[in-house]
């Protein structure tokens, strides 16, 4: 196709962007300006594909044993011939801190610099050590928190995982009213024992010292603890993943498995199966079609965050599914962050005051308000402005943009660098740390997809204070979708976003 | 000689797994002198290992004719690392290797004691590597670390899996040169020989200068060192009162549930960093797979 001649422009700008690392503006260089292409083509097949999948709608879902089917032969390969046969097979693998250094190395598998190589890869290394619970010990877990042993709970049970979860795995099931479903099992005795783990603070920080020596370990303890620890109950997954589903069901793009409820508990979630394409085979399609992804991606994230006040926090490139004309589903809801009004509203600020009302004071009033800067710090906000651009480069100015992974890795950098001469007097307050995750997530998945579009306008439409028309065909079917659904469930923020400079401060 | 001229122990988890991964067979011909369902095979998957080979160190050492050999014939100042390796790499091939690979690792190794011989500086009495009496207190501290460590820190063995360990590493025992019917083969034998050996104990110079250097080895990589703290100070609580005397160590304060799990977490960061080397996880697999099979027939 004609992908060689962009390929090679990235990857010149790639170089430069090596030589120029850590410098804010690198960063902002890093995002591939693109010409304004006439729309013609390709917008209009994405605005039949949108249209598609509009019509689509609740259709979509294909019959049970068509997506059970289905679900089997994407199956993972997993080492049945390792598989954990007792809780005490799984200590002894996951034990230790074995499990927290895993979930330490998938956190540090999206910090792509500043990170001991020999030490990424020993903790990517673990996570290959994990072998799956024999069919025994799941099909134990399953009668240990849903009463009755699974082929009794349901009407069809696939006893071989089909994938591998972080601490659990899934396997497929339909159920006894006929719904065809993935079956997230944990690990027996994995809560209690990582949970003693994250107490030795002390090994923690030594490891975060060793995993990523320039970055503020307070702050990313403070992650890994919560994270880890909000991941072990599987309830809160559940609640948060029907809460989302709830609000996006009907969305002409976005799709989130339903979560049924009945069959969920602290050690295992049950929800919806959905088909589609895993994120390889994405990238072996159309540009055209990877834009439209894209498009959809960042919808989602910004719509959660700013219409339900959540954002979910697990960036893994396999908790998605895709399907043709921009349709994705989300996966895995382990780490979902639900955000109060007041931790919204100063975020919303900075993005209004550096975005669009260009007030740069007011930018730093609010960046003082949600505490990553100090207030009165001796500090130029010129300095602060140029030490943060890069994180609002996509939505500065409209035009279309292509993201790059170097755009990506270096977004993630900067979140917690402390070697900037800014970093005495910043900070990322406690409740914001989740919000990395919106680099790792957002940027990261954008970057490896080299996706192009106007993220401006996109991004001025899910503005609560902006709220423009629709900018592409795909924003038009989300504005059907709206005016279609009923009330939110959720109000926005509590805040007038109208309001004045003056009242935010 | 002062610990800062001595080479640095940079290098020591490559070098170990390095040692580790060679000495487990990729498709072996036999089950080798203990094979998979030994209790042999159980200890040597314990998190405590590394532990036991400290403590089996430290007790080794007290001999000062075993450690007038080491010290004046192992080169292990030049190289220290790598005679640890060295050492590693042989018990990993007697534990898991073919017969005929422990074999010819154990002739080297027989071959090297015959020129192993000298005048101890300490007692002044003359020693010889190949003395049946000095190989089998190395045996028989190896032995009893295992054990030991397993009590404290790892997963105890029950008394009779505990006599039945004895009596399988008498076949190792025999493969160094020891005659058969001098290795102990229980515990309550092990135990009596060592103490039927307290008498000639004693921390020598040489033992003293060795152990510091083993204890706080010096160019480890900071966080390892920070890790191999809790380790060293695992397998000095692991020793027996007596030889905590003689090496001039502190009492430490008896375990609390806490301090080993403390340990065992460090234990288990060490265990990941050696798994993240090459071929560690995959040599591993192949001793889970050997002894899962071991225990279906």
């Amino acid at each position: 196709m004609n992908s060689a001649a962009p390929r090679r422009r990235v990857r010149k700008a790639a170089a430069v962007i090596t030589a120029s690392l850590l410098a804010g503006t690198a960063a902002v260089t890093a995002l591939r300006a693109v010409r304004r292409r006439p729309a013609s083509l390709r917008l209009r097949r994405g605005l039949a594909a949108a249209g598609l999948a509009v019509r689509g709608g609740m259709r979509y879902a294909a019959s049970a044993p068509k997506l059970f089917a289905a679900a089997g032969e994407a199956r993972q390969e997993l080492r049945h011939d390792l598989a954990l046969q007792t809780a005490e097979d799984v200590t002894e693998t996951l034990g230790e801190m074995k499990g927290v250094l895993m979930k330490l190395g998938q956190m540090a598998s999206f910090i792509d610099d500043g990170l001991n190589p020999a030490v990424r890869k020993t903790l990517s290394r673990l996570q290959d050590s994990v072998p799956p619970m024999s069919p025994e010990l799941a099909a134990g877990m399953i009668t240990e928190e849903l009463g009755r042993p699974p082929e009794q709970v349901f009407a069809q049970w696939d006893p071989e995982p089909i994938a591998a979860a972080s601490i659990g795995q899934v396997h497929r099931a339909i159920t006894r009213d006929g719904r065809a479903v993935a079956v997230k099992v944990q690990y027996p005795g994995i809560a209690e024992t990582i949970a003693a783990d994250l107490n030795n603070a002390a090994l923690l920080r030594r490891m975060l010292r060793l995993v990523a020596p320039a970055q503020d370990v307070d702050a990313l303890l403070d992650e890994l603890r919560e994270r880890v620890r909000e991941e072990l109950d599987y309830r809160r997954e559940a609640t948060s993943q029907q809460q989302i589903a709830a609000y996006y069901r009907g969305h002409p793009t976005i799709h989130v498995p339903d979560v049924i409820p009945e069959l969920s508990t602290r050690r295992i979630v049950t929800s919806e199966l959905a088909g589609g394409v895993r994120f390889a085979e994405l990238a072996t399609w159309p540009q055209e079609e990877r834009d439209l992804a894209a498009e959809t991606i960042y919808r989602f994230v910004f719509r959660s965050l700013y219409e339900v006040h959540a954002f979910n926090g697990d960036p893994h490139p396999g908790n998605y599914l895709f399907h043709p004309g921009g349709r994705v589903t989300f996966l895995d809801f382990g780490l979902v962050k639900h955000f109060t009004d007041d931790e919204l509203w100063p975020l919303m600020q900075m993005a209004r005051y550096l975005c669009v009302e260009r007030d740069e004071e007011g930018f730093r009033r609010n960046l003082e308000l949600a505490g990553f800067l100090t207030p009165g710090a001796p500090v130029s906000t010129e300095q602060v402005i140029e030490r943060l651009a890069v994180f609002y480069a996509t939505i500065r100015t409209p035009g279309r943009l292509t993201i790059t992974e170097d755009y990506a890795s270096s977004v993630v950098r900067q979140f917690f660098d402390v070697r900037s001469p800014l970093a005495p007097y910043m900070k990322v307050p406690r409740s914001y740390v989740i919000l990395q995750r919106i680099n790792l997530g957002l940027f990261a998945v954008l970057g490896q997809l080299h996706a192009t579009a106007d993220w401006r306008r996109i991004a001025e439409e899910i503005w609560p204070f902006v709220q423009a028309p629709p900018s592409t065909p795909m924003g038009e079917a989300e504005t059907a979708w709206r005016a279609s659904r009923p009330r939110p469930g959720r109000p926005g923020p509590a805040q007038p976003a109208a309001a004045g400079p003056s009242s935010s401060v | 000689m002062t610990a800062d001229a001595f080479a640095t122990a940079s290098g020591l988890v490559e070098r170990t797994a390095a040692a580790f991964v060679s000495g487990v067979p990729d498709d072996p011909a036999d089950d080798g002198f203990f094979g998979p369902g030994s209790v042999t095979w159980r200890l040597g998957r314990d998190l405590a290992g590394t532990v036991a080979g400290l403590r089996a160190l430290l007790m080794q050492s007290l001999h000062p004719l075993a450690m007038a050999g080491v010290d004046e014939h192992s080169g292990w100042r030049e190289d220290p690392v790598g005679r640890l390796a060295a050492t590693g790499a042989y018990v990993t091939i007697v534990t898991y290797g073919e017969r005929a690979a422990a074999e010819r690792a154990a002739a080297r190794v027989r071959r090297i004691h015959t020129h192993v011989r000298g005048t101890d500086p300490v007692t002044g009495q003359p020693y010889a590597a190949d003395d049946p009496a000095l190989l089998l207190w190395v045996h028989a501290a190896l032995v009893d670390a295992g054990l030991a460590t397993a009590e404290l820190l790892g997963t105890p063995l029950s008394a009779a899996d505990a006599d039945r360990y004895v009596a399988e590493m008498v076949a190792a025992a025999v493969l160094v040169g020891i005659p058969e019917p001098m290795a102990p083969d229980s515990v309550a034998a092990l135990d009596a020989y060592i103490t039927s050996v307290r008498p000639v104990l004693q921390a020598s110079p040489a033992a003293r200068e060795s152990m510091a250097y083993l204890l706080d080895p010096p160019g480890l990589d900071e966080d390892i060192a920070e890790i191999w703290q809790d380790i060293r100070d695992a397998a000095v609580l692991a020793l027996p009162a007596w030889a905590r005397e003689l090496h001039g160590f502190a009492d430490p304060p008896p375990i609390t549930p806490e301090r080993r799990t403390e340990i065992r977490q460090a234990l288990g960061v060490l265990d990941a960093v050696q798994l993240g080397e090459p071929g560690v996880l995959e040599a591993r697999q192949r001793i889970t797979l050997r002894m899962r099979s071991a225990v279906r027939s």
